[in-house]
């Protein structure tokens, strides 16, 4: 029996993919588009004005479609040349060794991970089991203050930093993909409860709900890291 | 009327006027005035009634340490008047007095009460007869309190924002030595947190009017980088972590180092009257004069046993208040003496005060030599008598993470003597009263901190050694105190050791009659240092209290635990946000929709029913049915050992299993006892689908990866229960539903009972399992989240020509009991094994490998078990009660039932029950014991539909 029903891939064209905050973005009037598949909150009526609230205070971002491999093996995180608790930025995807025998890979394309992935690793297709953000914007520590204890000083988690970590009591993962800006993960189911806990930090400090495309500007230093490696 | 003109120190912007009220008359304000400036300014003497006694009280301490201020602000209780600042169009009232502040009935209490009100009088009167208990207990409620809370508050209104903040260093007060130590620590590097509880950072200086040097120690600090958290409390120390209440904000700070320089609290002294409004402790006078430009008192007697009132007197004298005489304890004053005598005020050494009196508030203070027995006694007019007792260190904080005190005959407190590692103590609190000794002592606290953390250089250590060398010389130079007597005047009136919970000093004494006597069992019989103060002004007196009384030495009598909240705190500022962690699948706006009853089960939320549960029910026994059952625990087992830990696992055997097929499983602990149970299906040669109970999904998931990590397998384990959606489609329809969303061949002869399969359902990837846990014809379809509402409408949209309905749990518990189906967990117990709950036939004792629970079950095995789980009927249509006792002939207990509902397509009562042994078989009677009623059932070993499971398999 195959195991593609794992994956959030379908073959027909009506079948699109939604993530758990759908209706929560739709809600705060996010505008979608479908695009590989997925339905995608792109923006809230104004990309420039979300890309400024993510460089002046906070915004967050659904990015739940991202593609979350899960790789074990003995010895899988140093085999794949990754440092534990750090994650390394490699063909636009964030490797996180979370054990040493136990990595997950988030973004990119699974033919490349399946490429990079050390022989006889188990590769298992868990995109759906976690639902994810970017939370971008000077404000965003502040944010994540109000819902979770992890310390993300830039002193205990540099960019690249990785943290398994409760997340409004939830558990959950967080990568510093830049100075102001984190990647989190968290149970898929949780998404609709996530959201509400960012939204009422967020919103308390200044921010707002950002669309896909107010991330594009942003998104220098990890193709810079990208290229890096 | 008593506004003083400009001070240099002021807090107050003449140019803004503020209005309020206070208990609806309206009152003039500057803006930076406290309620209490304000009110005092206006005229106001008495603030509150007293806890028990309902006495009148007055601003005393003026920083939020006594409880005599306490007031309620638009409608909410617990606010301390003089801290609290004014805010336009306030409603500030008063507490615990009816029916007005001025006239309070319950103050014949005070006059009367007293023979009736020893402590701990509510164990000993108004406790019969007992059934008016609930009576006294509303009339003392009522006498009794700081205030009402309104019983309905508007949502979210006291929502609190929690805060955590990581820090290199915590520096909890904002004095002097506070912010030296922040400053120091910051400026070689260290990340700095300040927390001071007034509105600026500052503590003394302030009221001392060296704004100067507030303002550069502040600057200085904060150019290094410190982040200042003002009007915060630090409200206990939890092994490094130190929660601190600011608004409606409450930081949760962990530091690695913690430096607490929460100076000193002014003690009062103890003697008749002593809480009369116009007895003011001598900083709080001063402050009341130098940060609002109120005037105490325009007459005022001091009496001191330091230094402090001495400097106190000489400040209200540049005030304009007229001071008639000092009392200093000391047989030898202070140098402060030698300007009072210059200025005309006369100092009266070994005096003290034994008697304020006034009705309303102090119209006279009775001072007396402490050697002599009365005589010499001096009487003064006056409108305020300013006490200083002394001060302690205000050390709760270092208490709590660790510290040691020792009594410190020569200051006559408990003082720090060794900290826990982490922590410091700087200033005051420890010792280092003057100015410039705080500000090293803060220092040194700062550095230290900084080197600890391998911050700073050979410069900031040779600095460091300096600091020290010059507290040490320091130590030699700390200004005499005298330790005040216990209590005087006891002969007059009450002499009230606790202010805050109307304990006096005769007491303390009965306490330790009754056998209370020592200073713990004192605190809990009395309540003394129980109250808002939490002992600030309390502790010290009442062991010099009991230490006069037991003979015992203050050293002996030791001091109470210090207990977290050091300040009073909302209860909604602990309870934090409202976040409610709900998980839900990914179709549940679907159920929203389709108008499902959503309720919690376990930590999801699902739809019980669509509002009809037994039309739901029934709809899948006569045509289709859809239930989201997202929730089940989903469990992916890949690897070359893969079938073999499943057969470590589980009681029957998985290894043998084709790929393609399922097989149910038991899990058994150790105990050979029921954990969880679920389905498993093969998918390949190496990969396992392992499903489990919704509630037990994470139980599963630890109990197989804490055996992998013991075995050490050649397996991988990955959770997939968020990140699948799965539906069970059942009933007769089910097939031609099947039918129109795939091209998968589902003929009973492709597909059969107990298959996998994997197939394309609407375009979508999906794991289909043919089981049948509602007993009819159905196909379990698991696929990617991502589709859940896709999938959902797919299959109710091909089924609506068939008479297809969605179902919930309810409708799902009815059918899976007419199938005699087990719930784990609702019809097993930590008690129940395969062999009680009819299921022998799950255990493999004969395979070759060990399991877990092996040894256990082939004990059971070889003692069947004295109750066993079998279905049952009702005669006479009563559904009984879960839970419900099945007795013996005899009527004792022997078991109980664990489901029961009604039926509509078998249309009678069903359930399953535990039941004696011997009654476990077809047709026996048993007796059903259920909320006073008894009823009978018949037992019934077989599932009450498609006993034989052909439908099923059909």
């Amino acid at each position: 029996v195959s195991l593609e029903f794992l994956s959030p891939e379908s073959g027909a064209a009506d079948a699109v993919a939604r993530t758990p905050m759908e209706r929560q973005a739709r809600a705060s009037g996010a505008l979608f588009e479908v695009r590989d598949g997925w339905n995608l909150a792109v923006s809230y009526g104004s990309s420039d004005d979300e890309a400024n609230a993510c460089r002046q205070t906070a915004g967050w971002v659904d990015v739940s479609h991202l593609r979350k491999l899960e790789l074990q093996g003995t010895g899988v995180s140093q085999h794949a040349g990754l440092e534990l608790a750090t994650a390394t930025r490699r063909d636009d995807a964030w490797w996180c060794p979370m054990t040493p025998d136990r990595a997950l890979v988030i973004g990119g394309q699974p033919a490349a991970v399946r490429e990079h992935a050390p022989e006889g690793t188990s590769v298992v297709d868990v995109s759906t089991a976690f639902a994810a953000m970017t939370l971008v914007g000077p404000q965003s520590r502040e944010v994540f203050a109000r819902f979770c204890a992890a310390d993300l000083r830039p002193k205990v988690t540099p960019v690249a930093g990785l943290q398994p970590v409760s997340i409004a009591r939830q558990p959950g993962l967080i990568v510093r993909e830049a100075e102001d800006r984190y990647l989190f993960l968290f149970g898929w189911a949780v998404g609709q409860y996530m959201w509400t806990a960012v939204q009422d930090a967020a919103t308390h400090l200044g921010g707002r709900p950002a669309g896909l495309d107010a991330l594009h500007p942003l998104e220098e230093p990890l193709e810079e890291m990208s290229s890096r490696a | 009327v008593t506004r003083l003109p400009e001070q240099p120190a002021e807090r107050i912007d003449r140019n803004k006027l503020i209005r309020f009220t206070f208990d609806g008359k309206s009152v003039q304000a500057y803006e930076g005035d406290t309620i209490g400036s304000a009110l005092y300014a206006a005229g106001q003497r008495t603030f509150s009634r007293s806890f028990k006694y309902h006495r009148r009280r007055g601003l005393m301490c003026c920083a939020g340490q006594c409880p005599n201020c306490i007031v309620a602000v638009d409608g909410a209780p617990g606010a301390r008047a003089c801290t609290e600042q004014v805010r336009d169009g306030m409603k500030v009232e008063h507490v615990n007095a009816w029916p007005s502040l001025e006239h309070d009935v319950m103050s014949a209490t005070d006059a009367a009460g007293g023979t009736f009100t020893p402590p701990g009088f509510y164990y000993k009167t108004f406790i019969r007869p007992r059934r008016l208990w609930p009576v006294y207990e509303k009339v003392l409620r009522h006498a009794a309190g700081l205030g009402k809370l309104r019983h309905n508050q508007p949502e979210r209104e006291w929502k609190t924002e929690y805060r955590r903040r990581h820090a290199d260093v915590l520096v909890v007060g904002g004095g002097a030595a506070g912010l030296s130590a922040a400053r120091a620590a910051a400026q070689r590097g260290a990340d700095v947190v300040l927390v001071d509880e007034g509105p600026e950072p500052g503590g003394r200086l302030l009221a001392e009017g060296q704004q100067a040097r507030v303002d550069q120690l502040l600057s200085e600090a904060r150019d290094a980088g410190v982040e200042i958290i003002a009007r915060g409390s630090a409200l206990g120390f939890f092994d490094g972590l130190v929660p601190v209440w600011q608004g409606d904000t409450l930081h949760q700070l962990r530091a690695r180092r913690h430096v607490i320089a929460t100076g000193t609290i002014e003690q009062p002294l103890v003697f008749a009257g002593n809480d009369l409004p116009g007895v003011m402790l001598s900083d709080g006078a001063r402050r009341l004069a130098a940060l609002y430009a109120v005037k105490p008192g325009t007459r005022a007697v001091v009496a001191t046993t330091s230094d402090r009132g001495l400097e106190a007197a000489i400040a209200l004298h540049e005030a304009g208040v007229q001071v008639a005489a000092v009392a200093d304890l000391r047989s030898t004053p202070g140098a402060p003496a030698t300007t009072l005598t210059r200025l005309g005020i006369e100092v009266l050494p070994a005096y003290t005060v034994v008697q304020a009196r006034g009705k309303k508030q102090v119209s006279e203070a009775v001072l007396v030599p402490v050697q002599s027995s009365g005589a010499g006694a001096r009487t003064f007019v006056c409108d305020l008598v300013v006490v200083s007792g002394g001060a302690i260190p205000a050390s709760s904080l270092l208490l709590q993470a660790g510290a040691t005190t020792r009594y410190d005959e020569t200051h006559g407190h408990f003082a720090i003597t060794e900290t826990p590692e982490h922590v410091v103590g700087a200033g005051e609190v420890v010792g280092h009263e003057q100015l410039d000794v705080a500000i090293h002592s803060g220092e040194l606290a700062g550095l230290e901190a900084a080197h600890a953390l391998g911050l700073g250089d050979s410069q900031s250590t040779a600095a460091a050694d300096e600091l020290r060398r010059q507290l040490e010389l320091a130590a030699d130079h700390r200004a005499p105190v005298a330790v005040p007597p216990a209590a005087i005047g006891a002969e007059h009136g009450k002499c009230f050791a606790c202010l805050c919970e109307d304990v006096t000093s005769k007491d303390i004494g009965i306490s330790i009659d009754e056998g209370y006597d020592s200073i713990e069992l004192a605190k809990r019989y009395t309540t003394v240092t129980m109250g808002p103060c939490q002992g600030r002004m309390c502790q010290l007196p009442a062991v010099r209290v009991m230490a006069q009384q037991t003979g015992q030495s203050l050293a002996d009598v030791g001091t109470t635990t210090a207990r977290p909240p050091w300040v009073s705190v909302p209860m909604g500022i602990l309870g934090g946000p409202t976040y409610e962690p709900a998980k839900r699948s990914s179709i549940h706006g679907r159920h929203r929709e389709l108008g499902g009853n959503v309720k919690w089960a376990g930590d999801w939320r699902r739809a019980y029913d669509y509002g009809d549960p037994e039309g739901e029910a029934l709809s899948v026994n006569r045509a289709a049915g859809l239930i989201d059952v997202s929730t089940l625990g989903k469990l992916l087992v890949q690897g070359p050992d893969a079938g073999e830990f499943l057969d470590l696992l589980y009681p029957n055997r998985f290894s043998n299993l084709a790929p393609g097929r399922i097989r149910y499983g038991v899990i058994s602990s150790d105990a050979g006892r029921i954990v969880d149970d679920g389905t498993i299906c093969r998918l390949d040669d190496e990969s396992f689908y392992v499903t489990t109970t919704s509630s037990g999904a994470g139980a599963v998931e630890e109990w197989f990866s804490w055996w992998l990590a013991d075995w050490g397998m050649r397996v991988a384990l990955t959770d997939v229960t968020q990140g699948l959606s799965a539906v069970n489609l059942a009933g007769p329809r089910a097939r031609q539903i099947m039918a129109k969303v795939t091209d998968l061949d589902c003929s009973n002869e492709a597909f059969k009972y107990l298959d996998g399969k994997h197939a394309l359902i609407a375009g979508v990837p999906c794991l289909l399992l043919r089981i049948g846990f509602v007993g009819e014809v159905g196909y379990e379809i698991h696929f990617s989240a991502a589709f859940g509402e896709h999938v959902w409408d797919a299959l109710l949209d091909a089924g609506a020509e068939f008479g297809i309905r969605p179902f919930g749990l309810e409708p799902q518990r009815i059918l899976r009991l007419q199938k005699l189906h087990i719930l784990v967990g609702q019809d097993t117990d930590s008690e129940s094994t395969p062999f009680g709950a009819a299921m022998p036939w799950i255990v493999k004792l004969d395979k070759e490998q060990d399991f877990i629970g092996k040894w256990a079950l082939e004990h059971y095995e070889q003692e069947p078990p004295a109750t066993s789980l079998v279905g049952f009927t009702m005669t006479d249509g009563y559904v009984p009660t879960e839970g419900a006792v099945v007795t013996d002939g005899a009527g004792t207990p022997a078991g109980q039932v664990t489901s029961s509902r009604y039926s509509p397509v078998l249309d009678r009562v069903i359930g399953m029950a535990w039941v004696p042994a011997a009654l476990a078989k077809d047709g026996a009677q048993i007796t059903i014991s259920d909320e006073g009623r008894t009823t009978q059932g018949f037992v019934q070993t077989k599932p009450f539909y498609d006993p034989d499971g052909e439908v099923l398999r059909s």
